[in-house]
């Protein structure tokens, strides 16, 4: 009789220890970081709600081959060091099995680092420096030879430019060799376009409707600004710009007049500016107040396209003309759906960052549905097969010159017309006609 | 000339603001000895206060002046005497443990307004929030024209109170010698309440006068601590003039250095300012004006 009774005891004891293990196995952990406090916190906000979202939907139509996803969402506070040991906890405290998420493009490429050296699947959304998915960028030579590039171009003696030139090219030569011995290692994956490309969309609106002659280049001083400024430089010699001036600053500065007035005193027919949210709206509402009139206030993204960006900047904001990677009225299945959807859960408008995070959720379902285990290594090949349609656009990963494992995507023009976002370039996609030319000091009175 | 002018101008009218906040900063250094590392978080408390009551209940900015600084000020004294007083009487290791306990109140007063407001951005926009006009041809903003005006306000008033009322004597004699004033019958301790509670609204006044312009979200405190910080070292540590004069140092660095060196530089070069005054004049300003 005892014998039974402490068998029966046993087996309650056993059942009710080990079936919320069982329950806990039974989910996917995978590891999303996003900057949900500091200045950043609110592109943070837009792509949690997103991939909250998404893994909601995902779950409640019966997750991934019957197991649910969980997400282990950590905070990186906007700052590379805090990125840098959230991965690591979760690689291998948590034991997720990949990483995805990164903001700013510093933040995500010392994740890239953290992934590289455990050869972990990293799936980035946002973080756009171009580096971050050309493995050469992570060697030691590689990173020798963009150190003394940027020397090069501040060097004016000729004899030493030459000297330069051919260390550079013995390095980058090295560099593919170290590369080469990385590889198997890289599994870092890329769905938006990199910040080279972000300005490609507003190139062919500059060319054929603007045509500006001078542009000024103000950027803040972080990773991501110093090289979409590199890149537009690029496009402006293309297009035949000359470029004025190109200006740098503190994210957070209270008072941008100094920098404007430097900016009207050079005239430009086109401003372009690299900004995130609030430095954005500031840096529109003071150059109203200076009265500046270019032809055209173009934003490369990021900080442009937000509703924020409207709220504060006020009718600061009418006219100005952006880039994006995404808008809900492009002919995407599923585009339309995902934004009503998100302002109705959240009361707020989505827009790229968003649809960027909802899209990666999907993309990370599909490749554990089809991986044939969670090991990094066939995660890795199942991500390396994507080939699939999201809100964000086609994804597929391909290599093109330094790249690798980067998703091709178009970029587009928007403009705000009467408070609203509107697509405007290319033509043939836009459902607004643009407004060109504007008058500034009119618009804004 | 055009550039330099504009330059200065808006050096000017920051540092006035700056000064503000400075001097709240520099008060509380004076009479308690610590640096207070929550001023700025508590200028963030004040912004959320003038936020609020705009958008709520349609209270301009300027006029949310009378109803942000009483609040902060009752505000500040409840945390001097709740918790930072007790922290004097602990033996501890750390001599000057009440500073971080200020640098916890300031975490706490930043996840607290990301518990009510979230992190998004906010601003006040009114109908001169991007007023202006112009003196030749140098742009002047509306709003930071008044904020320069009501600072000067509330510095003469705040030099009125300090010089001609009996608090003001007492608060500026605790800061000389507290053991002295402490003889002099003095309550020093309740001297310690209202000079937080002066600071913090001091700190309330350049927040509520910065809200027209500027936008605010819970992390805004941080970089505003760190610029009190400076001005006060500038100014030499518990000096009121001294403050005066490392605001508008500050502010007018920051502008030049933005229009003729580069705007990325603009925070750097108020920290090599700090340093060079560190090094050569470990006094600050005060060993210059001997205020």
């Amino acid at each position: 009789m005892f014998k039974k009774v402490s068998f029966v005891i046993l087996t309650l004891f056993l059942s009710i220890t080990l079936i919320p293990n069982i329950f806990a196995a039974d989910s996917i952990k995978v590891g999303i970081i996003l900057p949900l406090t500091g200045p950043q916190a609110k592109f943070g906000e837009i792509e949690k709600s997103s991939f909250v979202m998404a893994v909601d939907e995902i779950n409640s139509k019966g997750g991934v081959n019957g197991r649910m996803i969980k997400l282990l969402i950590e905070d990186d506070t906007g700052k590379p060091d805090v990125g840098r040991s959230a991965a690591e906890k979760l690689i291998s405290q948590n034991r997720v099995v990949m990483l995805a998420g990164g903001y700013s493009s510093s933040v995500t490429y010392a994740i890239a680092g953290v992934a590289l050296n455990k050869a972990f699947p990293f799936l980035v959304n946002t973080g756009s420096a171009d580096k971050i998915t050309e493995p050469v960028s992570f060697t030691p030579s590689g990173q020798r030879a963009e150190r003394l590039r940027k020397k090069l171009s501040e060097e004016k003696d000729a004899k030493k430019i030459v000297k330069l030139k051919d260390k550079i090219a013995r390095l980058e030569k090295r560099a593919e060799r170290e590369a080469k011995a990385i590889l198997p290692r890289f599994a870092i994956f890329r769905l938006n376009p990199p910040v080279s490309e972000y300005a490609s969309g507003l190139e062919g609106f500059l060319r054929s409707v603007v045509k500006p002659q001078t542009a000024v280049i103000l950027h803040e001083n972080s990773l991501f600004g110093s090289k979409g400024a590199a890149a537009f430089r690029k496009s402006c010699k293309k297009l035949g710009i000359q470029v004025l001036l190109e200006e740098s600053y503190d994210a957070g500065a209270v008072d941008f007049k100094p920098l404007l007035a430097k900016v009207k005193a050079a005239d430009p027919d086109l401003i372009y500016l690299i900004s995130y949210v609030m430095d954005a709206s500031l840096l529109m509402r003071q150059s109203m107040e200076l009265n500046m009139n270019p032809k055209l206030f173009a934003g490369a993204a990021a900080g442009f396209t937000l509703p924020e960006f409207k709220q504060n900047a006020g009718k600061a904001s009418e006219k100005v003309v952006s880039a994006t990677l995404w808008h809900q009225s492009l002919a995407i299945p599923g585009a339309k759906d995902y934004y009503d959807n998100f302002k109705k859960k959240y009361n707020k408008s989505a827009e790229y960052h968003g649809a960027e995070a909802y899209s990666a959720m999907y993309v990370i379902a599909d490749v554990l549905k089809r991986a044939r285990s969670f090991s990094s290594k066939d995660i890795k090949k199942a991500l390396s097969e994507t080939d699939m349609m999201t809100v964000f656009g086609p994804v597929k990963f391909t290599s093109y010159g330094r790249k690798i494992h980067q998703n091709r995507l178009k970029t587009y023009v928007v403009q705000w017309i009467n408070g609203k976002l509107e697509m405007i370039w290319p033509k043939k996609l836009a459902k607004v006609k643009y407004v060109y030319p504007v008058n500034w000091l009119k618009e804004r009175r | 000339m055009d550039l330099f002018l504009q330059a200065l101008i808006a050096g000017i009218l920051k540092g006035g603001l700056y000064a503000v906040i400075g001097i709240g900063m520099t008060l509380i250094m004076g009479v308690m000895g610590i640096i207070n590392l929550a001023h700025g978080q508590l200028m963030m408390v004040a912004m959320y206060v003038t936020f609020v009551c705009f958008t709520y209940l349609g209270i301009d900015p300027y006029l949310s002046l009378l109803i942000v600084i009483p609040i902060l000020f009752f505000f500040g004294m409840a945390l001097q005497k709740y918790l930072l007083n007790p922290l004097i009487k602990k033996e501890t290791i750390l001599p000057e443990n009440q500073i971080l306990m200020t640098v916890g109140i300031g975490m706490v007063l930043t996840e607290s307004m990301r518990f009510i407001f979230t992190s998004d951005y906010k601003s006040v926009r009114t109908v001169y929030s991007n007023a202006t006009f112009f003196l030749g041809n140098i742009s002047f903003s509306l709003p930071l024209a008044i904020d320069f005006i009501i600072s000067i306000l509330i510095t003469v008033l705040l030099f009125y109170f300090l010089n001609r009322t009996d608090i003001g004597r007492s608060i500026r004699a605790t800061s000389q010698d507290r053991d002295a004033a402490l003889l002099m019958g003095i309550n020093t301790e309740r001297i310690t309440f209202i000079t937080f509670g002066i600071g913090s609204a001091l700190a309330a006044a350049a927040g509520a006068l910065l809200m027209p312009l500027f936008y605010l979200f819970p992390d805004i405190g941080g970089p505003f601590t760190r610029r009190a910080f400076i001005i006060c070292v500038l100014g030499g540590l518990g000096s009121t003039v001294g403050a005066i004069a490392g605001g508008l140092t500050l502010g007018l660095a920051e502008a030049f250095g933005a229009t003729y060196i580069g705007m990325e530089f603009e925070e750097m070069i108020g920290l090599i300012i700090f340093i060079i005054v560190l090094l050569f004049l470990p006094g600050g300003f005060r060993q210059l004006i001997k205020v």
